[in-house]
C-alpha cells in the first residue's frame, strides 16, 4: 500500500513535470507554425496554356485580368479587344475599338492604378482614351456569376485631334479620384496635355448606368521634352517624367500647367548604368515609387525625396537576379509587388518594402513579350514569343515581410531617409504597410528599463532592510503588507496611473522631480541627526524598529517638495516646468509617458523583486553573519561581506523574474502610454510595447493576414525573450549557488 | 528582583565560585552577579558569579538549556544580537567592563574570538576566509596577510592539507577541517580569549580529537573558555570546569577535583550519569 502511494505520487508529480514542458513545447510550436508562412515564399501553379485569341502576328498591346481571375483581355495592336476564359482561352467576344479603318497606333500607355483606363496615340496625329471595365451580374437560373466586359470613351468617342498629321510618339496616362490626365508628344517633343473632370449633373445622380461626362481642358507645351522620351506622368498627377533609352530622367512639375501654362523642370538624374539601356519604366501602386528595368536584368525603384536642394530623384533599392535583359515589368494593384520577366522566360515577383524576391522560376521555355497580374495578385498571365498565351495560379500571401522589413531600417515611399516604423494600416488602399518591430521592441526595453529603474533600488534595498535589520515583529507584518501589493490588479495599476498618475505628474512635474530629489537627502539627514540625537531617545525604540520613524520624516518631506516646488517653477522655469523643457531642451512632454509607466509598472515590480530578494537575504544562515561578527566585523561589513554575497544568486533571480515580469507586462504599458510607436529615450515621451501592442491591434487584424502573423511574431519574439532571459537567470543563479552554497 | 534580594543571592553564590586553593593564578574574566534574561521572563543566567583564569582552559559542563552557551555568548556580547534578550551584572575582562557604553563591540569580538558548534566557513576561499578578520580591520597588504593566514593555518594544525588549494572554496573541505579553519580564521585576529561552544560536537571522532589537540597546542597562549556535552572531552581538555544546572553555577573547580571529588551532590549525579 505504501509502494502504491509512493508510485502513485511519483507519477503525478512527473506527469505535472512533464505536461509543462510539453504544453510550452505546444505554445512554442504554435507560434513558430503561426509565424512561418511569413518567411516562405510565394508559389505558382498552372492554370492553362492555349493560342492566343485574335489574328496571328499582330502584337499585343496590353493584357489584363479580371478580378475573380475568371475572365482575360488582350488588347492588339489593330485596336481589338479580345475577352477570352483565363482558364482555357475560350473566347468570349472580341470588339474592335472606334478607330477608323485606316488608323494606325503609334503609341500606346495604360493608367498604372485599377481605373481601366488606356490611351493609344495614332498616326494620324489623333488620339483616343478608353476605360475599360467588367460588370458583374449574378444570373437568375443558377446564380452562377456573369462578368461582362464593357468599355466607355471618357474624353469622347472620336479620336481626338491634338497633332495636324505628326504621329503621335509617346502617351502617358493616369487617373485620380474624379480626373484624368493624358500627357502626348510628337516626333518634335512638343507635349500636349489633356485633363478631364468629371462633369457632376443631376441626370447622373438619377441614372447610375449613364456614361459619365468630362469636362476637357487642353494645353499645348512647344518642345517641352527632349523627342522619343518615354512620358510617365506620376498617382498625384503633378509630375510629368521624360526618360530615355539610356536612363536620363527629367521632371517637371505640372501644378500649375493648367492655371498659366508653365511648368518647370525640377529635377534631372541617371537612372540607369552607364551603357545599361532602358526596357521599361512605371510607377508602382500608389504612383510613388518609379520601377526602372534595364537590359542587364535588372529593375531599380526610384522616388522624389525632399531635400535642402529641392526634390531629389532617390534611388532606394534596386533587385537583381537576371542575367538576360528583362523584357517586361507590372506591378500589382493592391501591394507593393511588382514581376518582371526576361528574354530567357524567368519570372521573378519582388516586393519594394520587404526588398526581397517572393519568387523566382523558369515559367517559359520561350521568352515572354507581355504579362498581366490579376487585381488580387493570384493569377498571372504571360504571352509567350511563340504566340501562346500561359495562365497560372499565383499564391503569394504574405511578401512584405523579410528580415530586413523587421529589424533593419527601411526606406519608405515618402520618408527623406530609411527609418524604423511600425503603422500597420491606414486610410489608403495603396498604403505602404510598415512592420518594423523595432520601435515596439525598444519601446518593450525602455518601459522596462524605467521601470526597474524604479523598483530594483526601492525593492533591493527594501529587501536588504527587511531582511537584515528588521525585527522580526516588524518583518512579519511589513513583508505580508508589500506582497499583497502584487495581488492588484494590473489593469486597476493602469487605470490608476493613465488617468489619475499621468494628469496628476503632469500637473505636478516639478514636485515629483524635488520628491526625488529631496527624499533621499532628507532620510540621509535624519538618519545622520538620528545619530547625534542623545541614546536615550533612541532607547524607546526597541532594535530594528528605526524604520518606523522614518515615516513621519518620508511624509514631511513628500509636503515640503509639493510645498516648495511652485515657487521654484516660477523662480527658475519661469513658471511652467513643461514649456521650458520644450523652449529651453527641445523636449516634449506627453502627458502620458515613460515616467508614469515607470511608477506604475515599478509599483508592480516591486513586490516581485522584494519578496524574492527578501527570502534570498533572510534565508543566510544567521550562523555566517554571528561568525562574521564574531570576528570584528560590523553588521555592515557582515552584510556586504558575506550576507549579499551568499544571497546574491536569490537577489539576481529577484532582479529577473522583475526584469521578466516588466518585459511581458501589458496593462499597465496598454493604458500609460499613449501607445505611441516611436523611437526615442526621452523619459517624457510614450512608448508602444510588443506586449500592449499585441493587445491593441489583434482584434482589429484580419485573421491569416500578414498583419496577423506579425502579431503572433511579436508574441513568438517575447516569448524567444522571455526564455533566453529565464535561461541566462537560471545558468547564473546555478553558478554562484555553486559558489556560495552554504547547505 | 529587588535589590536586596540580588545582594543576598550574590553572596550566597560567591563562596563556591572562587578558585582559593592556587594564588599564583592571574584573573582574566570575572564575572560579577551576572543575569539574563530572555524575552523578559525566562530567567536563563541566575546571579553568576566566578573569576577565570588567564592562559588556562576553562569548561562549562551541563545538561541542555543550562545556560552556558548564553553565558559563552556574554562574553563577547553575542546576546546583543538576539532581541529581548537582558543582561545585568557586570563581567570585566582584563578589569575593563565589557558592558560599558563606551565599549566598542566589534573590537571586543575581536579580542574575544568565538568558534561556533557547526562550522561556518563563509563561501569564500580559504585564503579569503582566514584573511576575513584582518580584511575587515582594513588590513590591505598582501605581504602582512600571506604570513598571517600561514600562521594561523599552522597554528590551527590546518597548513599542511591545504597550504596547496588556499583558492578553493572553504565549503570542499571536510566538517574537522572546516572546524579548524574556523578556528584559524578567529586566532588571525589575535584574540586574547578564544570561545568553543560545543566546537567538535557535529564532528566525527578523529575531527575531534584533532579538535582537542589543537586545543591543547592553543591553550598556551589563549586564554579558552569551551562549552560540551562530552564529559570526556572536559575531562581530557580542561584545567578547570564549572558545572551549571538550570541557569545557576553550581560548582567551578579544577577539572581534577570536579571530577573526582566534587563537593556537591548535584555535580557527582551529572559526571557519573545518574542525572535526569
Amino acid at each position: 500500500m505504501r509502494y502504491a502511494v509512493d508510485h502513485f505520487a511519483r507519477t503525478t508529480i512527473s506527469l505535472g513535470g512533464i505536461g509543462i514542458i510539453v504544453i510550452l513545447l505546444l505554445i512554442f510550436i504554435y507560434l513558430v507554425q503561426e509565424v512561418m508562412p511569413l518567411f516562405s515564399g510565394a508559389s505558382v501553379e498552372a492554370r492553362g496554356s492555349y493560342d492566343r485569341p485574335g489574328n496571328p502576328g499582330v502584337p499585343t498591346l496590353q493584357l489584363s485580368i479580371e478580378e475573380q481571375a475568371g475572365m482575360a483581355m488582350r488588347l492588339d495592336a489593330e485596336g481589338v479587344f479580345h475577352f477570352f476564359e483565363l482558364d482555357t482561352g475560350v473566347l468570349a467576344s472580341s470588339e474592335r475599338l472606334n478607330l477608323p479603318t485606316s488608323a494606325t497606333i503609334s503609341s500606346f500607355a495604360s493608367d498604372s492604378a485599377e481605373s481601366g483606363l488606356l490611351a493609344l496615340g495614332l498616326e494620324s496625329g489623333e488620339m483616343l482614351l478608353v476605360e475599360q471595365e467588367y460588370d458583374t451580374s449574378f444570373s437568375t437560373v443558377d446564380n452562377s456569376r456573369i462578368v461582362t466586359p464593357s468599355y466607355t470613351y471618357p474624353a469622347g468617342e472620336q479620336p481626338l485631334l491634338v497633332y495636324d498629321n505628326e504621329p503621335v510618339t509617346q502617351i502617358a496616362v493616369g487617373s485620380r479620384g474624379e480626373q484624368f490626365l493624358a500627357a502626348l508628344s510628337n516626333a518634335a517633343g512638343d507635349v500636349v496635355l489633356l485633363r478631364g473632370a468629371r462633369q457632376q449633373n443631376l441626370l447622373g445622380a438619377f441614372d447610375p448606368d449613364a456614361s459619365p461626362v468630362y469636362n476637357l481642358s487642353q494645353i499645348t507645351l512647344p518642345e517641352l521634352v527632349p523627342p522619343a522620351n518615354q512620358l510617365l506622368l506620376d498617382g498625384d498627377l503633378r509630375w510629368l517624367l521624360a526618360i530615355d533609352r539610356r536612363g536620363a530622367v527629367r521632371v517637371f512639375d505640372l501644378a500649375s500647367a493648367f492655371r498659366d501654362g508653365s511648368v518647370a523642370e525640377v529635377a534631372r538624374a541617371n537612372l540607369l548604368p552607364q551603357g545599361a539601356n532602358l526596357v521599361d519604366a512605371r510607377f508602382l501602386l500608389g504612383g510613388v515609387s518609379l520601377l526602372i528595368s534595364s537590359d542587364r536584368g535588372e529593375t531599380s525603384q526610384w522616388f522624389l525625396v525632399r531635400d535642402e536642394n529641392g526634390n531629389q530623384l532617390q534611388q532606394v533599392r534596386s533587385f537583381g537576379g537576371s542575367d538576360s535583359p528583362i523584357v517586361s515589368i507590372t506591378g500589382e494593384w493592391r501591394r507593393k509587388n511588382f514581376v518582371t520577366t526576361d528574354a530567357t522566360g524567368s519570372v521573378r515577383i519582388f516586393n519594394t518594402t520587404a526588398s526581397r524576391a517572393v519568387f523566382e522560376g523558369d515559367l517559359l521555355q520561350a521568352g515572354a513579350v507581355a504579362m498581366a497580374v490579376a487585381p488580387r495578385g493570384n493569377a498571372l498571365l504571360l504571352e509567350s514569343t511563340d504566340g501562346k498565351l500561359h495562365a497560372w495560379r499565383l499564391d503569394n500571401p504574405h511578401p512584405e515581410i523579410s528580415w530586413s522589413a523587421l529589424w533593419e531600417r527601411v526606406w519608405y515611399e515618402g520618408y527623406s531617409e530609411p527609418d524604423y516604423i511600425w503603422q500597420s494600416s491606414a486610410a489608403s488602399n495603396d498604403f505602404e504597410p510598415k512592420y518594423s518591430l523595432m520601435p515596439l521592441t525598444f519601446g518593450t526595453f525602455k518601459a522596462a528599463f524605467f521601470a526597474m529603474l524604479l523598483a530594483a533600488p526601492l525593492a533591493v534595498c527594501g529587501a536588504i532592510y527587511t531582511g537584515y535589520f528588521m525585527a522580526p515583529r516588524l518583518r512579519r507584518k511589513v513583508k505580508p503588507l508589500v506582497e499583497l501589493m502584487e495581488a492588484l490588479p494590473t489593469v486597476v495599476l493602469g487605470f490608476l496611473a493613465g488617468l489619475w498618475l499621468a494628469p496628476l505628474v503632469e500637473e505636478h512635474l516639478l514636485s515629483v522631480f524635488s520628491i526625488v530629489v529631496l527624499l533621499p537627502l532628507g532620510i540621509v539627514a535624519a538618519s545622520l541627526l538620528w545619530m547625534y540625537l542623545p541614546r536615550s531617545l533612541g532607547e524607546y525604540l526597541p532594535d530594528g524598529w528605526e524604520a518606523v520613524m522614518l515615516v513621519p520624516v518620508v511624509l514631511f518631506f513628500c509636503w515640503m517638495a509639493v510645498v516648495l516646488a511652485t515657487p521654484m517653477e516660477s523662480l527658475f522655469f519661469g513658471g511652467d516646468l513643461r514649456n521650458w523643457l520644450s523652449d529651453e531642451l527641445g523636449v516634449s512632454y506627453d502627458q502620458r509617458n515613460a515616467m508614469v509607466v515607470g511608477l506604475a509598472m515599478g509599483f508592480a515590480v516591486i513586490p516581485t523583486i522584494f519578496s524574492i530578494a527578501e527570502d534570498a537575504i533572510f534565508n543566510v544562515p544567521q550562523q555566517l553573519s554571528y561568525g562574521s561578527q564574531a570576528l570584528g566585523a560590523t553588521p555592515w561589513q557582515s552584510l556586504y561581506r558575506v550576507v549579499l554575497p551568499t544571497a546574491s544568486p536569490g537577489i539576481f533571480s529577484a532582479l529577473m523574474v522583475g526584469m521578466g515580469r516588466a518585459v511581458g507586462e501589458t496593462m499597465i504599458v496598454l493604458m500609460a502610454t499613449g501607445n505611441t510607436p516611436i523611437m526615442d529615450i526621452n523619459l517624457f515621451e510614450g512608448m508602444r510595447t510588443l506586449a500592449a501592442n499585441i493587445a491593441v491591434e489583434i482584434p482589429e487584424s484580419e485573421v491569416d493576414s500578414s498583419h496577423y502573423r506579425i502579431l503572433f511574431l511579436a508574441a513568438l519574439v517575447l516569448f524567444v525573450f522571455t526564455f533566453f532571459v529565464n535561461t541566462i537567470a537560471e545558468v547564473v543563479r546555478q553558478r554562484l549557488r555553486s559558489r556560495y552554497n552554504v547547505l | 528582583m529587588n535589590a536586596d534580594e540580588e545582594l543576598a543571592a550574590a553572596s550566597q553564590q560567591e563562596q563556591g565560585a572562587s578558585l582559593s586553593d592556587d594564588d599564583s593564578l592571574e584573573t582574566c574574566i570575572e564575572i560579577k552577579d551576572l543575569n539574563l534574561y530572555y524575552a523578559r521572563d525566562v530567567h536563563a543566567l541566575k546571579n553568576i558569579t566566578l573569576d577565570i583564569p588567564r592562559n588556562k582552559v576553562t569548561a562549562f559542563i551541563g545538561p541542555s538549556g543550562c545556560g552556558k552557551s548564553s553565558l559563552l555568548r556574554c562574553f563577547n556580547r553575542m546576546n546583543d544580537l538576539i532581541d529581548d534578550c537582558q543582561i545585568d551584572g557586570k563581567i570585566r575582562i582584563d578589569g575593563e567592563n565589557i558592558y560599558a557604553k563606551r565599549i566598542d563591540v566589534a573590537n571586543l569580538r575581536r579580542r574575544v574570538g568565538m568558534v561556533f558548534q557547526k562550522p561556518n566557513p563563509f563561501p569564500k576561499s580559504i585564503y579569503d576566509n582566514v584573511a576575513y578578520g584582518l580584511r575587515i580591520q582594513g588590513m590591505k597588504s598582501r605581504r602582512v596577510l600571506d604570513e598571517i593566514v600561514e600562521n594561523s593555518l599552522r597554528a590551527a594544525a590546518l597548513w599542511d592539507e591545504v597550504k596547496d588549494r588556499l583558492d578553493r572554496n572553504a565549503l570542499e573541505l571536510s566538517g574537522g577541517q572546516q572546524q579548524r579553519l574556523v578556528i584559524a580564521r578567529t586566532i588571525a585576529v589575535e584574540p586574547e580569549v578564544l570561545l568553543l561552544d560545543e566546537p567538535a560536537s557535529a564532528l566525527d571522532p578523529i575531527s575531534t580529537l584533532k579538535i582537542e589537540e589543537l586545543i591543547n597546542e592553543l591553550r598556551r597562549k589563549y586564554t579558552i573558555l569551551i562549552v560540551t556535552h562530552n564529559m570526556q572531552q572536559a575531562a581530557r581538555v580542561s584545567d578547570y570546569a564549572a558545572f551549571m544546572d538550570m541557569g545557576s553555577l553550581i560548582e567551578y573547580d579544577s577539572t581534577d577535583t570536579l571530577f573526582t571529588n566534587p563537593s556537591k551532590r548535584k555535580t557527582e549525579d551529572y559526571i557519573t550519569g545518574r542525572y535526569g
